[in-house]
């Protein structure tokens, strides 16, 4: 097959202090492909891209656009040869509208040197229409949803004239329906003649959607190939470089005595709708109890009353012989309860602390990490980088910030933090949202550890995969109930589904 | 807080450069001699003890204002009140050392120090309240109370607190309150060294004890971040960090008031006019919020004023073409993107990771 070359990268070097993001590495992709580029976190996959969209300058290398060889200085440059990207975190004004958003910085003028409002809105809804997106032109960003949010980001690289899409991890704050929704969009993207570059760490994502897949671990390419003649064991094996169990081991639990018992709860979000609405729950010692559902069913307001952020309206949480419904988080986690919350960058951590200051977020009273109210650094030191080393958090030392680490090692960082203090009871909240492979299957392997070591665990999570192959009872929640309580071995995936979508037996 | 690093370093020199040749421009284009102004410049800063100390005397209250901000920074909180606790803590303070009878020195120092800083914190109280109970942005109560310090000062030397019949003033401080001046013909004096230690206090209870992480456990950069869902999260109530850091910060600037007050002026008049706790902030942000840089940057800057009051005494340069030099300064040091150019060559890489602090 004689196809033509979009993007031709070659022999490209980064390095940034400390790392080698990227290491010779060359990058091919046809005209009017899908392409996936996949890796761990850290792999260098942003890296190579923001090269590409001249945000970044590589250290070595060429780049081919369309045949010819060019230097891509700047953002501009990029955007001329017909480069769009959409960022893993998206660039909106949250005041601003669709339209507003898209137009930024190339609004259409009228007559009077004004902005033309009305030329642009129309000019947006035509891109829209020709591409099967759907936009309210007058709904705010900070009201909109988090798929629309990423197709107004799509809309702006289109009306920018992009031929050449570049999505860095679109899924990855997508719920599985947004996902669908984004998949329908990017085939309709390649149809009109557009190429795709598509940024994952979800190998079933990569099988689904992508011509070809490109995989890079710590910096080097491992390997090229075709979807249709690769499976999901032999990427995964390459991303990590060894060969990975998309299952996870564990035996038959356990259950001993009940530890968490929640009786008729009833739960108000931030705007004041009822969310949880009469949830009975309970979790002995030794097993993990998933929850699964659409998000947005009122998971997040269930996790917040159980771990002191939110104040239950109505109800009971007994734990061990006591009710905490409306205990502090403070008296909460001295009880021993670990919270990993969904809300990585604002809940879980504070960026702007180093990593062993976050660290510490749950030990930094006891000894020997202080005594009197003052640290001993040392230990603190040796403590943090025992965490660093034992959950595997890829920085060259724990002074760094959090803000400099990949969003797969910021997760391991609460998940060290939140499981190293010998919890009774685990509330794990989408605890692998935004890792890779290798990763999401050490934080599995360590929640089953937790269990099999006495611990409760509940997991709370939209992955459906993730529920099925980790919890040992799972209850489906739709609209702020559980609708139904299943065994993970005897139900299907499809079954599950409609389980979800609010169907009863 | 970011670590200092040898891009820091280099920033600092890069922006220097810059402002030199800024300088160079404009004290030529005014019609006057940049090289004449440089000798006085660096005289007036650093030549012989009487400018030497006091360009330490201009320093003290700027290092406790550059702290103060600081503590409010990385609590979350932008505090730009300092200036006004600074007023009130002066006055206070000025108040106590005359009022206060049959003391000894020690007692009667730390009595009116004690006032000062509580006055100060006490000014604070109202904007932090308003912060946490009722979501008022407290970088706009504490700009509208920085005003109504100063028509308050000025209400109470002119009426309340006034002895002198001709002059609205209060009565000069008794012998017992005055911090000592140490060199003839120099306003030093012992306050300086009350302000270093304070500022190497905060540095110790910031960066090494639970309470500074407990504070800072919200907060850390150079947005107001409160309130965070962080410490909240980890039973840290953020309401009661924000809060204190806000007493503590108006403390300080207290503090810097009732040193200006026993120290040098040791009385309050009507007129008398603080601009250090504006100064504070930039300061603050040159030490990149940490106390330490915060009495580098300070006295710095302490000998770069009292180099400006010897240009303007020696040449036809006015003092305050150095204001706007080190505000030129400032900005480019802030422009980290100058150096980003440069990372590229291992030299500088190199250096770089030479000079980074201690790692952990
Ligand atoms: N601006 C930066 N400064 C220093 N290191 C960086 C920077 N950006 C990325 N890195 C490092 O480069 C490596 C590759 O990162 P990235 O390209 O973001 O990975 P990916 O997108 O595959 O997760 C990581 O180790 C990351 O910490
Ligand atoms: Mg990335």
């Amino acid at each position: 097959m004689n196809k033509e070359i979009a993007i031709d990268l070659k022999n490209i070097t980064k390095a940034y202090p400390g790392v080698v993001a990227n290491k010779n590495v060359d990058f091919q992709v046809y005209k009017g492909e899908i392409h996936a580029l996949v890796g761990e976190n850290g792999a260098g996959k942003s890296t190579l891209m923001k090269i590409l969209y001249g945000i970044e300058q590589p250290d070595e290398g060429e780049i081919f656009v369309n045949g010819s060889s060019e230097v891509i200085s700047k953002v501009e440059t990029a955007i001329n040869l017909g480069i769009g990207m959409v960022h893993q975190e998206f660039t909106l004004v949250p005041s601003f509208t669709a339209p507003e958003n898209i137009g930024l910085g190339q609004e259409p003028k009228n007559n009077r040197g004004l902005v033309d409002w009305k030329g642009l809105n129309n000019a947006v809804m035509d891109i829209a229409k020709k591409y099967g997106f759907e936009v309210d032109p007058g709904l705010k960003m900070i009201d909109a949803s988090v798929g629309v949010q990423q197709r107004t980001e799509i809309l702006k690289t289109l009306y920018r004239n992009a031929n050449i899409l570049i999505l860095d991890e679109p899924t990855a704050v997508l719920t599985p329906q947004e996902t669908d929704e984004l998949f329908t969009v990017i085939r309709t993207l390649v149809d009109e003649g557009k190429t795709v570059i598509f940024i994952t760490h979800k190998l079933r994502e990569v099988m689904e959607i992508a011509d070809r897949v490109t995989v890079m671990r710590a910096g080097e390419v491992q390997g090229v190939s075709e979807t249709g003649n690769t499976s999901i064991t032999e990427l995964a094996s390459q991303m990590v470089g060894r060969e990975v169990f998309l299952q996870v081991k564990k035996d038959e639990a356990q259950p001993t005595e009940k530890i968490l018992d929640v009786q008729d709860l009833w739960v108000h979000d931030a705007r004041g709708l009822l969310a949880v609405k009469g949830i009975d729950l309970d979790i002995k010692k030794g097993e993990i109890v998933g929850i699964a559902g659409v998000e947005g069913n009122g998971q997040t307001e269930l996790v917040e009353a159980l771990t002191g952020l939110r104040k239950a309206s109505k109800g009971k949480v007994m734990y061990l012989d006591e009710d905490i419904a409306s205990s502090s988080p403070k008296n909460i986690r001295r009880k021993k309860i670990a919270h990993i919350p969904e809300d990585r960058t604002n809940t879980g951590l504070n960026t702007q602390l180093s990593i062993w200051e976050n660290l510490i977020g749950n030990s930094y009273f006891r000894k020997p990490l202080s005594s009197r109210g003052i640290f001993n650094l040392k230990k603190v030191g040796e403590h943090a980088n025992k965490l660093r080393e034992d959950f595997d958090i890829r920085a060259p030392n724990v002074s760094l910030k959090v803000k400099s680490l990949s969003g797969g090692n910021q997760q391991k960082v609460v998940v060290a933090r939140e499981l190293s203090e010998d919890p009774s009871l685990t509330i794990a909240s989408q605890p692998t949202r935004g890792v890779d492979i290798g990763n999401i299957e050490a934080i599995h392997e360590q929640l089953v550890q937790m269990r099999d070591e006495g611990g409760a665990v509940l997991l709370v999570s939209a992955e459906l995969d993730e529920v099925m192959a980790v919890a040992d009872r799972v209850g489906v929640m739709y609209e702020g109930q559980i609708v139904k309580w299943v065994n993970p071995k005897e139900v299907d995936q499809a079954q599950m589904g409609l389980y979800m979508a609010g169907v009863k037996d | 807080m970011d670590k200092f690093s040898f891009k820091d370093v280099l920033v600092t020199v890069a922006g220097l450069f810059i402002t030199v040749f800024i300088a160079w421009v404009l004290i030529t284009a005014t019609g006057n001699n940049p090289s004449e102004v440089a000798k006085y410049l660096y005289e007036g800063g650093f030549k012989g003890t009487r400018n030497i100390a006091n360009s330490l005397y201009q320093a003290t209250p700027l290092i406790l204002t550059a702290v103060a901000t600081l503590v409010s920074f990385r609590v979350g909180m932008f505090n730009i009140g300092i200036n006004g606790s600074m007023y009130v803590g002066a006055l206070y303070a000025g108040w106590a050392g005359y009022r206060f009878t049959g003391l000894g020195h020690f007692s009667h120092v730390t009595l009116c120090i004690a006032i000062g800083m509580f006055v100060g914190a006490a000014w604070m109280l109202l904007p932090a309240l308003l912060r946490v109970y009722a979501g008022v942005s407290e970088i706009i109560s504490t700009i509208i109370l920085n005003f109504v310090a100063v028509l308050f000062v000025s209400y109470m030397a002119n009426g309340p607190f006034r002895a002198d019949p001709i002059a609205p003033a209060t009565p000069r401080i008794l012998e017992t309150a005055e911090l000592k001046q140490i060199f003839p013909n120099s306003q030093f004096n012992t306050g300086f060294f009350i302000a270093v230690f304070v500022a190497i206090l905060a540095h110790f209870v910031l960066n090494k004890t639970t309470f500074g992480y407990e504070l800072r456990s919200g907060g850390d950069g150079l947005v107001g971040m409160y309130p965070s869902r962080f410490s909240s999260y980890l039973g840290i109530p953020s309401d009661r960090s924000a809060i204190t850091g806000m007493l503590i910060s108006g403390a300080l600037g207290g503090l810097a008031g009732a040193i200006e007050v026993l120290g040098a002026v040791r009385y309050f008049f009507q007129e008398l006019e603080f601009n250090q706790g504006f100064d504070g902030i930039l300061i603050g942000i040159l030490g990149k919020l940490e106390p330490i840089g915060a009495i580098i940057a300070s006295l710095f800057y302490g000998a770069i004023k009292n180099g400006g009051f010897y240009v303007d005494y020696k040449t036809d340069v006015a003092r305050e073409i150095i204001i706007v030099l080190i505000s030129i300064l400032i900005f480019f040091v802030s422009a980290q993107k100058i150096v980003k150019g440069l990372e590229k060559y291992p030299i500088v890489k190199k250096l770089d990771s030479i000079f980074s602090r201690k790692k952990m």
